[in-house]
């Protein structure tokens, strides 16, 4: 690390010279990114497609949802770019934000397709999905993860975190899709931020008011220097073009080289790491190093084998259903906390209570480290072993997850980059024709939902009040929103979005099935057959039906409910060639 | 959040869409548009969302004494985050430059 990287100048003259990109907003962002005159700004302001559910809460909205699209050129190659304003809700994905920025991606996916090399660049400054359109904007963002996934194959996609909001929640799982990712040393990126860490499990987890810890573990700096982010440049408009212009110029990436892919290098790091005597994050500079490839020196920890940890598990949901689906002794702990067990219908995984998880965060279903990099090697393992066969398994996704893990440990190994590696396996086994099901037989929660769940071309849930939905529980979005629970399930009344009740999110668009079960804490042998007929059907569905999301789009639910996502593609793809 | 709907006489007409500001902490953003074909072309028809409940005689104070000395005739959209009176007559004055051919 060079002073040079610390500062924009090596003199005092040279630093009152430069212009910072921090401090521009979102456009003159995107404007300083391109070719002079080149921005062509796509649902801009006057189209006036605001965000339908902040109105009704009292909040003003922004006329374009506080994310900039632009068609424009760096370096003579034709890109699109994603400008997040991190003022405006900071940053936060919305319905309209979401579709904006996944629409985006699609269409510059299709016409790099058609022969025109078309890349993304993504401004990330957000603190993740906006909790006053919750369930909308976490759909939005499962949403964005599969079309960077679509785009990366023939495009690259770049991701840019300056500051100073950095990116946290869903979009960092985005972010670590990228294909290339540039930071400044004020950005941040991270899965929880500081603050909810610290609220869901207090101050000897995370301090949040330590700034030299935060930026120890999310800041830019050290996500270079631990292999999670490709370029480091500071916060100057001119290096950062740069950086851009250079990752936009070096042309489609190669898809085995993208660190979502690497589930080698993930294996690798984690095997390293020991949860009860974790290292410090300058220790795991050295540990793990600055590129993202397998350590040099591997330093593995001894872990308890499956059948020694199958016995501790306790019973949840998740782990209920999947024994009741698979008889005992079909089911297989990959781990302590996943199980996978294979019938004549499908391939099931689960995320299970696993109260002797080394990682403390991650003992009551939580998804974590050793979670997201377990279903990612189950799920491309399956892919794998399919390679030759003409009808794919079909995955089912058993889900009962409270939430992502979230811990300080976690954040510090980079829980988003191994999240980013399971939602790309998913979306890998989804693009070559596995039917994935989700079944929701539990809770629901946030990035566990995103990382095992939402990828999923069809999506089930059993039609009970112990399932839950959202962005966040209910707790934490009243603290965060400045609300009470009782105003929340009261604005959860008209705006729907919100809502904690499955019957409401089955009306979101993105549901396939409400099953209503006899007992959903121990199946019944009816509810077991009704619910494996269920699936046999979603599994059809998910066969003739699209492999992409677009059915959440199309359904008459999402016709009803996702009336602004629809008009946002509709209006996106109208400019997008004819520029009106 | 309160919508305030004022009605100023303009004279001027400008001949081009101007945008400005950020609904962020303290700030708000002007969409300012040339009158259309049915709206009259000697007044400036102003709709505030104010984040902030209860300062209707203060926006018109402040919107009037801006108007009287820059009548720029149009519908005006003011989506305001809680911006103080001297930042909403920064930002009305930054959209009538831009309008008179500055950058916005």
């Amino acid at each position: 690390m060079t002073s040079r990287l610390l500062i924009a100048g090596e003199t005092w003259q040279e630093l009152l010279t430069r212009q910072s990109f921090i401090e521009l907003d979102a456009l003159r962002r995107v404007e300083s990114l391109a070719d002079p005159g080149s921005v062509r700004v796509l649902c801009g302001p006057f189209a006036r497609i605001e965000s339908p559910w902040l109105v009704p809460q009292g909040i003003t909205p922004q006329s374009d949802d506080g994310t900039v699209i632009a068609r424009a050129t760096i370096g003579g190659r034709p890109t699109v770019i994603a400008a997040i304003e991190q003022r405006f809700s900071g940053g936060g994905t919305g319905e309209v934000s979401g579709a904006k920025i996944s629409q985006a991606l699609l269409l510059a996916c299709n016409d790099s397709r058609n022969g025109t090399p078309t890349a993304a660049i993504i401004l990330f400054e957000t603190g993740g999905v906006r909790l006053q359109e919750a369930n909308l904007g976490l759909n939005a963002v499962a949403e964005i993860c599969s079309a960077v996934l679509d785009l990366r194959e023939s495009a690259a996609v770049i991701g840019v975190v300056a500051g100073t909001v950095g990116s946290f929640g869903g979009m960092s799982i985005a972010a670590g899709l990228c294909s290339h990712l540039v930071v400044t040393p004020e950005a941040r990126i991270g899965l929880n931020g500081p603050a909810v860490i610290e609220s869901e499990a207090g101050a000897e987890e995370f301090d949040s008011t330590d700034h030299a810890l935060i930026w120890s573990i999310d800041g830019g700096q050290q996500r270079h220097a631990t292999g999670l982010a490709d370029t480091l440049v500071p916060d100057d408009s001119v290096a950062i073009r740069e950086a851009v212009a250079e990752a936009v110029a070096a042309g489609v990436p190669d898809q085995s080289r993208c660190r979502s892919r690497r589930l080698d290098v993930l294996a690798a790091r984690l095997a390293t790491m020991d949860p009860l005597h974790p290292p410090a994050p300058g220790d795991l500079r050295k540990l793990w190093g600055g590129t993202y490839e397998i350590p040099a020196e591997l330093q593995t920890i001894t872990r308890p084998t499956s059948s020694e940890v199958a016995a501790t598990q306790a019973g949840s949901r998740g782990s209920t259903w999947i024994h009741a689906f698979a008889g005992d002794e079909d089911v297989t702990a990959l781990a302590g906390s996943v199980l996978r067990a294979d019938t004549a219908t499908a391939t099931y995984l689960a995320v299970v209570h696993d109260p002797a998880n080394p990682y403390h965060r991650a003992r009551d279903g939580q998804v974590g480290l050793t979670e997201s990099l377990t279903l990612a090697l189950a799920v491309h393992d399956i892919v794998q072993s399919d390679r030759p066969a003409p009808t794919k398994r079909a995955i089912v996704a058993v889900v009962d997850v409270p939430s992502q893990a979230y811990g300080r440990l976690e954040e510090m190994a980079g829980l988003h980059q191994a999240m980013a590696a399971t939602v790309d396996t998913y979306h890998a086994a989804r693009s070559a024709g596995h039917p994935i099901v989700a079944l929701v037989v539990g809770t629901a929660l946030s990035g566990g939902f995103l990382t095992h769940g939402l990828q999923a071309n069809q999506i089930l849930a059993l039609d009970d009040p112990g399932v839950e939905i959202h962005a966040m529980h209910k707790a934490a979005a009243a603290k965060i929103t400045l609300r009470t629970e009782e105003q929340l399930d009261e604005l959860a009344k008209t705006i729907v979005p919100m809502s904690y009740s499955v019957e409401d999110w089955a009306t979101l668009g993105f549901c396939d099935g409400l099953l209503k079960v006899e007992n959903p804490e121990a199946p019944t042998a009816a509810d077991v057959t009704y619910v494996d007929h269920a699936i046999i059907e979603a599994i059809a569905r998910a066969r003739s039906g699209p492999w992409d999301l677009s059915n959440r789009l199309n359904s008459a639910g999402a016709i009803k409910l996702r009336q602004a996502s629809r008009h946002v593609r509709d209006a996106l793809s109208r400019e997008w060639d004819t520029g009106d | 959040m309160q919508t305030l709907t004022y009605e100023f006489p303009a004279q001027k007409v400008i001949s081009r869409q101007v945008h400005v500001g950020v609904v962020g902490s303290g700030d708000l953003e002007i969409l300012l548009e040339p009158p259309s074909a049915d709206q009259p072309t000697n007044s400036a028809v102003v709709r505030v969302r104010t984040s902030v409940d209860g300062f209707d005689s203060l926006w018109r104070e402040v919107l009037r004494r801006f108007f009287v000395a820059d009548a720029l005739a149009g519908s005006w959209e003011l989506n305001d985050f809680g911006a103080t009176p001297g930042v909403v007559t920064l930002r009305l004055r930054q959209a009538a430059e831009a309008a008179a051919g500055g950058t916005a």
